[in-house]
């Protein structure tokens, strides 16, 4: 399947953005408002630092719409009864500077970014304090994706999803509320991003339009794309993970396979930006699932082109791939397979329908539905990120099976939940087994 | 997925695949890697990035987002490529970019949407005759500055007593590279959830709302009610919270209200 619905059942998961679980009723558990040392009230307190919670003095103070005041409208200004959210960072894609001993992970919840020190792992339960945190207004950072890193140049990329249609590149040392020093105009939908230094180019993946946009590294407000790789022919559907590879001088791409019901504009024209109308809208060819792939092209391939390699069919077991990362020592292909909670490893040149040559995979791998994976080529590790776990995980680079991983980097006190919302859109009630149900 | 309707009748989940181009039924007790009982996809089918679905219960009617301006109706249990079996799109209907989708009284209700630049827009709940087809005018329009209604999304009816709950981000996407501050951290133009009667007409304010810094709604994107317990829920996109709220004022007669025009 490929809808994926996230059951929220009330009074199971109730952990409260605004304040710590409190006493629990007959109508469920009340939430107070922070008072204490918990980690709910000190996230608040970085909120209140971060300016998320201040009113700006320089708009207009919120006024009720006209005519509000001298009509009679129940309700009103009313506290939720119960709240369900994670106060925990949400961890989607993780990046490594090995050589500064930097780990840098994306947080589409808290809408940050935050580094750690490549050694910091938690000891037994206890979660790990992040060496910096980027959020907040000035950020310009909504419901983000991916995050990579310009190790040349010491700077952090990182795209928004489906709201804001940026991306934003800060400082290695950035820290708090800050602004971005470059943001982009990118395509809506965004998710991958991959930076090559060799070819001085950044590749950004993006879901609905089914394309890769290359830009020049550097790239800023409205630059145009270099180049994007979109057509019927490039079988690229749903894209999300993408490595721009300048030693061997290919894009590897990452697709759920979901092909949307207008035929993709082939071509390399520019993709049409949010709330601009298309003067001749493509013909309706029908939604398809088509099988996860990964799909290699030419680096500097552009328009509707095919690819050069495929990896795709029932050996693979891929399923809803996500981040990817290439170890070009060892002609690697390592693959956050979040369908199946698996990291699947397969060979560079491999094309058809193969299996991987190894799987990371278990109730001893602690691998719960990965959305980031990046090696550690000096260290010979390989991370994971699990977006459905507060921990990212560190295994040797060989790692295969169900084995342990060697170090586990906590954001939350073990056990905690994740909830796993993520930018949801809607919300139903199910009267038969009085469930509440939110779609991701 | 930005839609899910679940049907209490056939114990059933429907849920929009927007970058599928599909509509998925499934068990109403699924979970995991369940597959779906019935999937709607296909050229024939006019669904090409559906954002949002309802069943019409009392009509046995799947009512789809085309995700190309336009309502599609077909029956509850179509599946594979068929068409469907009316459509609502045109100039005169006014449909445009559909964030919300519900039924009752006879009606068909749509959240539209009509982006304009910053917080300009002609957002609406348009509310049409049940078997209204081709390009009708909506029966009544509630949309103008009395309304407060910018930036609607997920829309219910409850039928037993004729009103219709939406919610209203309030705000604008901050889409300009340019934008200084985006939208989703600015607390002076925060969400809010709206109730307005199914017949209401014009430039009107809601009969109920659920709006404020202690309600900690920032962009609620989706709205479902529990009749029995008298408690609406609010899902929101920024602070990615479901918030359950207590309100046993909207399961009573709402007030009428003397603003605006109705």
């Amino acid at each position: 399947m490929k809808g994926r619905l996230a059951f929220a059942g009330a009074g199971v998961l109730l952990l409260s953005m605004i304040g710590r679980p409190g006493e629990t009723t007959n109508e469920g558990t009340i939430c107070p408002l922070p008072a204490g040392p918990g980690f709910e009230a000190r996230l608040h307190a970085l909120e209140l630092e971060n300016g998320c919670l201040e009113m700006d003095q320089d708009a207009a103070p919120d006024s009720w719409p006209p005519g509000w005041d001298k009509a009679t409208i129940a309700g009103g200004d009313v506290a939720p009864i119960r709240v369900v959210s994670d106060p925990y960072p949400t961890l989607h894609s993780v990046v490594v500077d090995a050589e500064r001993n930097l780990v840098f992970m994306s947080d589409p919840n808290r809408h940050a970014l935050w580094s750690y020190d490549r050694l910091a792992a938690s000891k037994a339960k206890e979660m790990v304090e992040p060496r910096t945190g980027i959020r907040g207004p000035a950020t310009g950072m909504m419901f983000i994706a991916a995050v990579t890193i310009d190790r040349e140049r010491q700077e952090i990329y990182s795209v928004d999803n489906d709201i804001g249609d940026r991306m934003m590149v800060f400082p290695y040392d950035g820290n708090g509320n800050i602004k971005p020093k470059r943001v982009l105009e990118v395509p809506h939908q965004s998710w991958g991003l991959s930076i090559s230094q060799e070819r001085d180019e950044v590749a950004v993946s993006v879901e609905s339009p089914r394309e890769i946009v290359v830009y020049r590294r550097g790239a800023e407000g409205h630059d145009q794309p270099l180049r994007t790789i979109r057509g019927p022919n490039t079988g690229i559907g749903d894209p999300h993970g993408v490595f721009l590879d300048g030693q061997n001088n290919e894009i590897v791409v990452a697709n759920h396979g979901n092909q949307g019901g207008r035929a993709a504009p082939p071509g390399d024209a520019p993709g049409r930006q949010r709330g601009v109308r298309p003067t001749e809208p493509r013909p309706v060819q029908g939604g398809r699932f088509d099988e996860p792939s990964l799909t290699v092209y030419k680096a500097d391939a552009h328009g509707d082109v095919a690819p050069i390699r495929t990896i795709q069919g029932s050996r693979t077991g891929l399923n809803w791939p996500m981040a990817i990362d290439v170890d070009r020592t060892r002609n690697e292909i390592a693959v956050a397979n979040n369908g199946d909670s698996s990291i699947r490893i397969f060979r560079r040149t491999d094309s058809g329908n193969v299996a991987p040559v190894r799987i990371i995979k278990g109730p001893r791998t602690g691998i719960v539905g990965p959305m980031g994976v990046a090696y550690d080529l000096k260290n010979e590790e390989l991370w994971v990120a699990n977006y459905g776990d507060h921990t990212a995980l560190v295994f040797p680079i060989a790692a295969t099976g169900n084995v342990a991983p060697k170090r586990i980097l906590r954001n939350a006190p073990a056990g905690s939940p994740t909830v796993g919302f993520g930018n949801p859109g809607a919300v139903a009630y199910d009267s038969k087994r009085d469930e509440i149900l939110v779609p991701n | 997925m930005h839609g899910i309707v679940y049907d209490p009748i056939h114990d059933e989940i429907v849920v929009p695949v927007a970058l599928g181009g599909a509509i998925l039924t499934l068990p109403g007790d699924a979970a995991g890697d369940a597959p779906p009982k019935r999937i709607l996809q296909g050229p024939k089918t006019g669904i090409v990035q559906p954002d949002t679905v309802f069943v019409d219960l009392e009509h046995d009617e799947l009512i789809v987002e085309s995700g190309d301006d336009a309502v599609l109706v077909f029956p509850r249990t179509a599946e594979g490529d068929v068409p469907p079996s009316r459509r609502i799109g045109g100039p005169n209907s006014g449909v445009s970019n559909i964030y919300g989708l519900a039924t009752g009284n006879n009606c068909i209700v749509v959240a539209n949407r009509v982006d304009g630049p910053a917080r300009a827009s002609d957002d609406a709940i348009l509310v049409f005759d049940r078997l209204g087809n081709g390009d009708p005018k909506p029966r009544t329009k509630i949309a103008g500055p009395h309304t407060g209604i910018i930036k609607i999304r997920q829309v219910f009816v409850d039928e037993e007593r004729g009103l219709i709950f939406a919610t209203i981000k309030n705000n604008f996407e901050a889409y300009n590279v340019n934008d200084a501050r985006p939208s989703p951290w600015d607390p002076n133009k925060t969400g809010f959830i709206g109730v307005w009667g199914i017949d209401d007409n014009g430039d009107v304010p809601p009969r109920g709302v659920i709006k404020g810094p202690a309600t900690g709604l920032v962009w609620p994107a989706g709205v479902a009610i529990n009749p029995k317990h008298h408690e609406v829920y609010a899902i929101d996109s920024v602070s990615n919270a479901l918030f359950m709220f207590k309100m046993p004022e909207f399961f009573v007669k709402l007030p009428t209200v003397s603003a605006g025009g109705r």
